[in-house]
């Protein structure tokens, strides 16, 4: 069954839509580039201030961004639409000022289609905001209370749109797994239909249950709580402690939970042996159920039992025009009375720059699960097994703006389209 | 502008004419001065004073520190006291812009140069050097002559990544450590160049590379003094911002100072 506004004709509108969009992109991006470059300069000078001899300094910054989206259904990962195409504007303003040198903090302001690009109206959110402590003059140890992206994994300080090479996040931040956050899973079999295994026969249905579904890492996860951060040599150190797990829904980061006990522990050891590499390892333990799931728990359960782990591996590399980054994942969400359910993902990801204008970047996903008793007498994997290639190439057109293209191939098992296809283009000015 | 033959700064090759009261032997100094030194009847120089109103310099842009600590650089050397007590730091950023984008150099400066056709003095231009060090360019402001070659080392623990959109020179360097040496760049056009870091968004610096070896930069009151000129007539321009160069024909005499200044 096709979804709603999928037929043959309106199908081609929406082609010649996306690629009209895709003509607009290019000339709203390419003619006023250099005309604006100086603008943007002068603006950049604009936006910071200071007083008291530079002691307290303020400074405003973000980014202007336009996204198409064109894709089959049911939509990949975080994107929430009934359609076929989405565009998704957004405005990011980030505020950062310093109080002499032992105090920062920071905001970032957001304007647009939801968290994740949905088919929602244009929003304003304040998506995070943090305090942050310097104790000592040489620096080298934070600590920091507010709501920010989490210290696990390496793709948090490279997840906006113009230090990102690509326009969506990694599998393991945005594939959705069978575990729903809003109720506790009673049985296997039901585990298995959550997570569409085998496929759901109706595509809108598996559409609609997006919204109950978490991944192993909601995006850059802005909950709220505390962290705290080092560098001894070489090595970097740091460990949060967060309202709610790697997994949960934008929805739940502001809420506060009763006990220490409810929120989430995290934290990632570095090693950076010289500027070109970086090897870090992360882990992250907490309650992946809200609050208001604790009524659907099984008998003689607590909420606090259903807890997800996660254990993480990061590799970075860069060298003169190359950068090189990889991710593995392991999640293993408890489930009283089923058993765990595990899941593995990963990806690796490559970026070249051919010169100040144009890079192109390749990342390869990866993503399986561990196999459940399926109910009748057999086993199953209690996820789709999905391979994903992206391919990235963007073009900057003054150092103020830039335009992305992104491709994705995806081929997924016992999926009701085994083979999907995603593409995807973005305008950023930087300012 | 004004011919002022009568009065070179004591520094010039040349001579004043001998007051009367100095008689013969000032005679005869003053033309040994100017037998010993024949080289100043074909070098004259040009000095003035460029007017740069000041600008309301824009306050440093900050490392980005969000996600991540922000790289330790080498011991900071300590900002002079003001009479507040409070340091002032020395300013990161080598570009100011004006409200419609024009960029210039930060303290504001300009460069005199000359234009026409003289004689090349024998060799390739010397080759210049930035350096990144704690987070700055370092100098932040450089002029120089088309076919300068120009070296970027990187003389911190972590990585830069040095480019440029401008016509002048369009380049990215890519990321190079501490103890690698990127290839010099080479600048073959005349303009301005904006260099930036794509890590560090803060750091700024410009170039102008200007079509001639006779060039001078100001200092910060816009006094300029250009020497070893040959005489001739030529054009004597002004790089002011990226929006303005001013230009006067001049003749240079085969000696003595050419004084102009520029409004």
């Amino acid at each position: 069954m096709q979804p709603p506004g999928n037929t043959p004709a309106s199908s081609g509108r929406k082609v010649r839509g996306f690629a009209a969009l895709l003509a607009a992109f290019g000339l709203a991006g390419g003619i006023p580039a250099l005309q604006a470059q100086a603008f943007l300069d002068a603006i950049d000078g604009a936006l910071s201030t200071e007083t008291m001899q530079g002691q307290v300094r303020v400074q405003a910054s973000g980014t202007l961004e336009l996204e198409g989206y064109r894709f089959s259904q049911p939509s990949p990962g975080l994107l929430f639409t009934d359609g076929r195409s989405l565009l998704n504007p957004r405005l990011s303003v980030y505020l950062d000022a310093e109080l002499g040198r032992r105090l920062y903090a920071f905001a970032q302001i957001r304007a647009d289609r939801g968290f994740d690009p949905s088919s929602d109206p244009v929003r304003l959110r304040l998506d995070e905001y943090a305090l942050r402590t310097t104790p000592t003059e040489r620096g080298g140890f934070t600590a920091q209370v507010g709501r920010f992206g989490t210290v696990v994994g390496s793709w948090v300080p490279r997840h906006g749109a113009w230090a990102n090479p690509f326009i969506t996040a990694p599998l393991p931040y945005e594939a959705l797994t069978g575990i729903w956050d809003t109720a506790a899973v009673r049985s296997p079999r039901q585990l298995l239909s959550w997570a569409h295994v085998p496929p759901a026969q109706v595509v809108r249905a598996e559409q609609e249950e997006k919204t109950l579904r978490v991944p192993i890492l909601w995006g850059p996860s802005y909950a709220t709580g505390l962290a705290v951060a080092g560098r001894l040599g070489k090595i970097d150190v740091a460990a949060e402690w967060k309202n709610s797990s790697l997994s949960s829904d934008p929805g739940v980061w502001d809420d506060l939970p009763r006990r220490w006990r409810d929120g989430t522990i995290g934290g990632r050891i570095g090693y950076r042996p010289g500027a070109a590499w970086n090897f870090g390892f992360s882990a992250s333990q907490g309650p992946y159920l809200r609050a208001s799931a604790e009524k659907t728990v099984r008998a003689g359960t607590k909420r606090d039992d259903y807890r997800q782990l996660v254990l993480g591996h990061d590799i970075s590399f860069a060298w003169h025009r190359w950068q090189v980054w990889s991710e593995v994942f392991v999640a293993r969400f408890g489930i009283p009375g089923v058993g765990s359910a595990d899941t593995y993902s990963g990806y690796v990801e490559a970026s070249y720059r051919f010169g100040p204008r144009f890079s192109f970047a390749g990342r390869l996903n990866r993503q399986t699960y561990n196999k459940i008793p399926d109910g009748s007498g057999g086993e199953a994997a209690w996820g789709r097994s999905t391979w994903r290639f992206d391919l990235a190439p963007s073009y900057r057109m003054s150092a103020h703006t830039q335009l992305k293209l992104q491709h994705s191939f995806q081929r997924e098992t016992n999926a009701p389209t085994p083979y999907s296809q995603t593409t995807a283009l973005q305008m950023t000015v930087r300012f | 502008m004004r011919s002022r033959k009568s009065a070179p700064p004591a520094s010039s090759p040349s001579r004043p004419a001998p007051e009367a009261g100095w008689g013969r032997l000032g005679l005869i100094a003053w033309l040994a001065g100017v037998l010993l030194a024949p080289g100043a009847l074909l070098a004259s120089e040009i000095e003035g004073r460029v007017n740069l109103p000041p600008i309301a310099v824009p306050s440093e842009r900050m490392p980005t520190q969000r996600y991540e600590l922000p790289p330790r650089t080498g011991s900071p050397a300590p900002a002079p006291k003001t009479r507040t007590g409070l340091p002032t730091p020395a300013p990161k950023s080598g570009v100011a812009y004006t409200s419609d984008g024009t960029a210039m150099p930060n303290p504001r400066v300009a460069v005199v140069y000359l234009e026409g056709e003289f004689p090349l003095p024998a060799g390739a231009p010397r080759n210049e050097r930035i350096e990144q060090k704690d987070l700055a360019f370092i100098p932040s402001f450089l002029a120089i002559q088309v076919g300068t070659k120009v070296e970027f080392p990187n003389l911190d623990d972590f990585y830069h990544n040095i480019f440029s959109n401008n016509q002048a020179k369009r380049f990215d360097l890519g990321r190079y450590r501490k103890d690698e040496i990127p290839p010099p760049q080479l600048f073959e056009k005349p303009g301005h160049v904006i260099l930036r870091c794509d890590i560090h968004a803060n750091m700024r610096a410009l170039i102008v590379v200007v079509p001639s070896p006779y060039f001078v930069v100001t200092d910060k009151e816009g006094r300029f003094r250009l020497t070893g000129v040959p005489p001739g007539k030529y054009k004597l321009k002004v790089w002011k911002d990226s929006n303005t160069t001013l230009e006067r024909e001049v003749e240079i005499p085969a000696a003595g100072t050419l004084s102009i200044d520029f409004p």
